[in-house]
């Protein structure tokens, strides 16, 4: 990329308030949530799909990379640059377009944060589902590029249920639209497949949602445990009860301790698990599931049983759970969070495995889990100063990755591949299925510079995972 | 009998086996779609020998259409040629199955009704309810991504796949997604193969996300005298605090007929809004009391309905497509699909348009989630018929949706497309259609511009 030329030529689609080029601009746009690569040449702010197109255009013809971003905060490094070309930002494209309550649909522009959508439908009495922890912060278009999870994944989806209809702008500047407010649109469910593809199918640049209805009534619980294995068999009894619970969350005694510090959330300091469950619906079904679940806990040799009793005590609660990642930041200079998945009837074996892991390899491991569908975040700690520990931190992340996939599980659940896992992808799929799926991305992304490094093995890498390196964040 | 078709057979039945293919007449003519008989049916007994079968056939250039349970085989366009029907119904082992992980993973020729009765001892089922369910398999049902009146509440199979098992034309076997309920490693293939019609590949394994059954169900239904006063009501329901299993709207007619002659004493002759609520006793109670107050304020009244006879009628809902055909041999089924808000808006105008023709139209509406079978009963010839439909058509595209055929006599389907116009983004299908299948060897003609 000749630098000056390009400048000025994205200044002219973009104006001079939408493109950085100064060094010391662009070193900001090296990060994401999970790590720091390598410089991008160029930022771009685009505020229209046209600018987008137009930007594509260019780019392509000169077969400079284009790395989509959304708010930076994936912990997979889908928003890292790992050959140099320009970072998109959607920073600008962020209005909510239509808001049609009586279809349960919203459209919105990619910039648009997560929780920015549910508070304007709110005081209509909607919401929309999909609730990363990073949810204040991360926008729809990434979390439509990583098919983002959260804990109310559990009973209603992930970003992919949540998605009817997409604008992508695709490699050759073509913008299409795929499905729209209707279910069942004829033809091949293009939205499905550009959800989740971390920005190296298309660019998406406007979303069609599906929006819910606020329950009547919410009952947060939270069981205390002196033991893990019985926290995690109330998991798998919950579930054998019929019970689908809004949000099955689980942490261990180490994580939550550094959460109680940082959030004084009511966690007790000297329990060994807690369960953060929550029901919602009619009232008489939550009284019901509730009361069953109290009573699948009681069997399951718990210490108490507590139940939010306001609105703020809920969302306390909530607030240490979301923000346990930086509260573990807080006590480590640095951690790994890993997004893998088991059966969740493997729960109790595979927080053993982590337990031998961690004595193995002399680190700290804090436990934090989507328990209810069985999706893991270990997060082992670390100091990156320190490069034995940082090496041994790289093998036992591999080492309980691994172990997810013999369990006939993923490597991950909601975080995505990005550049974190994709020499991984061998453990769960076969030559035959990554060829296919090289094929698609050469079919759509012909040149490979939409988000390229992402995804599929690049084969240089001899199946190694990359670990954060940076910062505690 | 031509030598090339012999030889084809011979070389076929290498591949699949003796037992598993048949060249006989009256099981060659079960498999036709739109007047075109295959020259042979296979039904591997493995997905080794579908992928085997589908590399074969590539090599020779033969047409493959595939099916289960063949329950929605005329679905689609009149294929362009057809030589081969290759039914996936020996292909029904359970590859894993644990209860308290709510997964599964089946062949793909397992039928529903089959899986259903594995999960029932366990207090679990897949929440489908589609016509010809003893017959219609999972491979069926996902490549067609069908869905009943539980789409209101659970979803379609889009919503319930974690993971496929996929014959290619290059006769590989592919894995996409995964089994656990959560999964984002790598690009969501299986999304491409829900909804495709065969066109693709052939789904041999389905791995699925099971559900608790409800504890009790109980059938409410709500006379609405009219569409408006049914527009309400569906209004006042969805912004309601209820959250019912299923919420459909049928014509009076319908209503009539799927209660299958066993009319209880409140039939109402009116359009209606049916209504199932599941869970404990306490929720169902609270169900009815709130339908009554809904009830109240648009005057529609509420009458509950006894779980055997529901149960009963519910069932000839989901076979709203089969009994139709069934009963009237030149009838049409249309599915329309369109935001919900213009449910009501588009009926009428469906209602208007067979009026015009003197057409009886049956129908049933998902009226909570904008989807919509309407059937056409009477109709004279295809002319007719296609004027019809493309009309009705019409409505749907102005009401913001579309519409499908799924079922119409040959000669209708000569004269117009099952899937209307190609949808933007049909430049990208076709190439991934020459990607899965270079030679165009899969339900040729069939799907959507003809893919």
């Amino acid at each position: 990329m000749k630098p000056d030329t390009i400048i000025k030529e994205l200044t002219a689609i973009m104006g001079p308030e939408g493109v950085l080029s100064r060094p010391e601009d662009l070193m900001l746009y090296e990060y994401d949530g999970l790590s720091a690569l390598e410089t991008p040449e160029a930022v771009v702010f685009p505020t229209t799909t046209d600018q987008v197109v137009r930007m594509v255009r260019l780019a392509t013809a000169r077969n400079i990379p284009i790395i989509p971003r959304g708010a930076g905060t994936g912990l997979s490094g889908g928003a890292v640059v790992t050959q140099g070309g320009i970072v998109v930002s959607f920073a600008r494209m962020k209005k909510i377009l239509e808001i049609d309550l009586e279809n349960q649909r919203a459209r919105v522009q990619p910039g648009v944060v997560n929780t920015d959508l549910t508070l304007a439908v709110a005081d209509a009495g909607y919401y929309y589902a999909p609730d990363p922890s990073s949810q204040k912060a991360c926008t729809i278009g990434g979390n439509v590029a990583e098919n983002s999870g959260g804990p109310h994944t559990l009973a209603y989806g992930v970003t992919t249920n949540h998605v009817l209809g997409l604008e992508v702008v695709l490699p050759d500047g073509e913008v299409i639209r795929t499905g729209g407010k209707c279910w069942d649109l004829p033809g091949y469910d293009l939205t499905g497949l550009i959800v989740g593809s971390e920005g190296t199918l298309g660019i998406v640049t406007e979303i069609t949602v599906r929006l819910m209805r606020t329950p009547e009534t919410v009952e947060t619980m939270l069981a205390v445990y002196d033991r893990v294995i019985d926290a995690t068999r109330t998991v798998a009894a919950i579930t054998a009860q019929g019970i689908t619970p809004a949000a099955l969350e689980m942490m261990d005694g180490f994580t939550l301790r550094a959460v109680e510090q940082a959030t004084h959330a009511g966690y007790p300091m000297d329990s060994a698990a807690v369960l953060l469950i929550e029901v919602e619906g009619l009232r008489e079904a939550v009284k019901e599931q509730a009361e069953m679940i109290e009573a699948v806990c009681a069997r399951n040799q718990v210490r108490s049983v507590r139940r939010a009793k306001t609105a703020e005590e809920r969302a306390l609660l909530w607030k240490g759970r979301k923000n346990a990642f930086g509260a573990l930041g807080r006590i480590s200079p640095n951690y790994y969070v890993q997004d893998g998945v088991i059966p969740r009837t493997k729960l109790p074996e595979m927080l053993e495995y982590i337990e031998d892991v961690g004595r193995k390899y002399s680190l700290q491991i804090g436990n934090i889990f989507h328990a209810g569908d069985g999706n893991l975040h270990p997060l082992l700690m670390f100091d990156a100063r320190d490069h034995d520990q940082s090496q041994r931190v790289v093998k036992a992340a591999q080492e309980i990755m691994t172990r997810c996939a013999e369990l006939g599980g993923s490597i991950t659940g909601e975080h995505g591949v990005g550049v974190e896992k994709n020499e991984l992808m061998p453990l769960i799929f076969s030559e035959d299925d990554l060829e296919i799926q090289r094929q698609i991305k050469a079919l759509m992304n012909p040149t490979g510079s939409f988000n390229p490094g992402k995804v599929l093995p690049t084969g240089k890498m001899c199946g190694e995972i990359r670990v954060q390196v940076s910062t505690g964040g | 009998m031509t030598g090339v078709a012999g030889e084809v057979r011979a070389e076929l039945a290498g591949i699949v086996g003796e037992g598993q293919l048949t060249a006989e007449a009256p099981v060659r003519e079960s498999f036709a779609v739109d007047g075109r008989t295959p020259d042979c049916v296979v039904y591997p007994g493995s997905p080794e020998h579908v992928a085997q079968t589908l590399k074969y056939a590539a090599s020779r250039d033969l047409a493959v259409i595939a099916c289960g349970g063949a329950t929605r085989l005329g679905m689609g366009n009149p294929p362009g040629r057809y030589d081969i029907a290759l039914c996936t119904r020996k292909i029904t082992k359970v590859r894993y199955y644990e209860p308290s992980d709510l997964t599964a993973g089946v062949g793909a020729g397992m039928a529903l009704a089959g899986l259903q009765n594995l999960l029932k001892p366990d207090g679990l089922w897949l929440p489908l309810d589609l016509s010809g369910e003893g017959k219609a398999t999972l491979g069926g049902i996902v490549a067609t991504n069908a869905s009943g009146t539980l789409r209101h509440s659970y979803g379609a199979p889009r919503d319930m796949v974690v993971g496929m098992q996929v014959a290619t034309t290059e006769g590989k076997l592919i894995r996409t997604g995964g089994r656990v309920v959560k999964n984002v490693a790598g690009y969501d293939l299986g999304k491409l193969l829900i909804g495709s019609y065969g066109t693709l590949g052939v789904i041999t394994e389905v791995n699925l996300k099971l559900f608790p059954l409800p504890a009790e169900r109980q059938t409410f239904v709500l006379s609405t005298g009219t569409l408006g006063i049914a527009r309400d009501l569906r209004r006042s329901i969805l912004t309601s605090p209820i959250e019912p299993l299923r919420m459909i709207l049928l014509d009076a007619g319908t209503a009539g007929i799927v209660r299958s002659g066993r009319q209880p004493g409140w039939a109402t002759g009116e359009p209606e809004m049916w209504l199932e609520a599941g869970g404990s006793k306490p929720v169902i109670d609270r169900t009815r009391k709130e339908l009554e107050a809904l009830g109240r304020a648009v005057g529609a009244k509420v009458y509950t309905y006894e779980s055997e006879g529901a149960a009963r009628a519910w069932q000839t809902v989901s076979d709203f497509r089969d009994w139709i055909g069934k009963m009237y041999a030149e009838a049409v089924v249309l599915k329309g699909t369109m935001p919900i808000a213009n449910s009501e808006e588009f009926l009428s105008l469906a209602q208007q348009e067979a009026q015009n023709e003197k057409v009886r139209m049956a129908s049933v509406a998902v009226a909570g989630v904008g989807i919509l079978q309407l059937g056409l009963l009477g109709l004279q010839n295809a002319t007719q018929a296609a004027g019809l439909v493309s009309r009705i058509r019409k409505a749907a595209e102005k009401s913001g949706g579309a519409l499908a055929v799924t079922l119409a006599p040959a000669d209708v389907k000569l004269k117009l497309d099952a899937w209307g116009l190609p949808p933007t983004g049909f430049g990208l299908m076709r190439k991934l259609k020459e990607a899965w299948d270079p030679k165009g060897i899969l339900a040729p003609g069939r799907f959507v511009g003809s893919i």
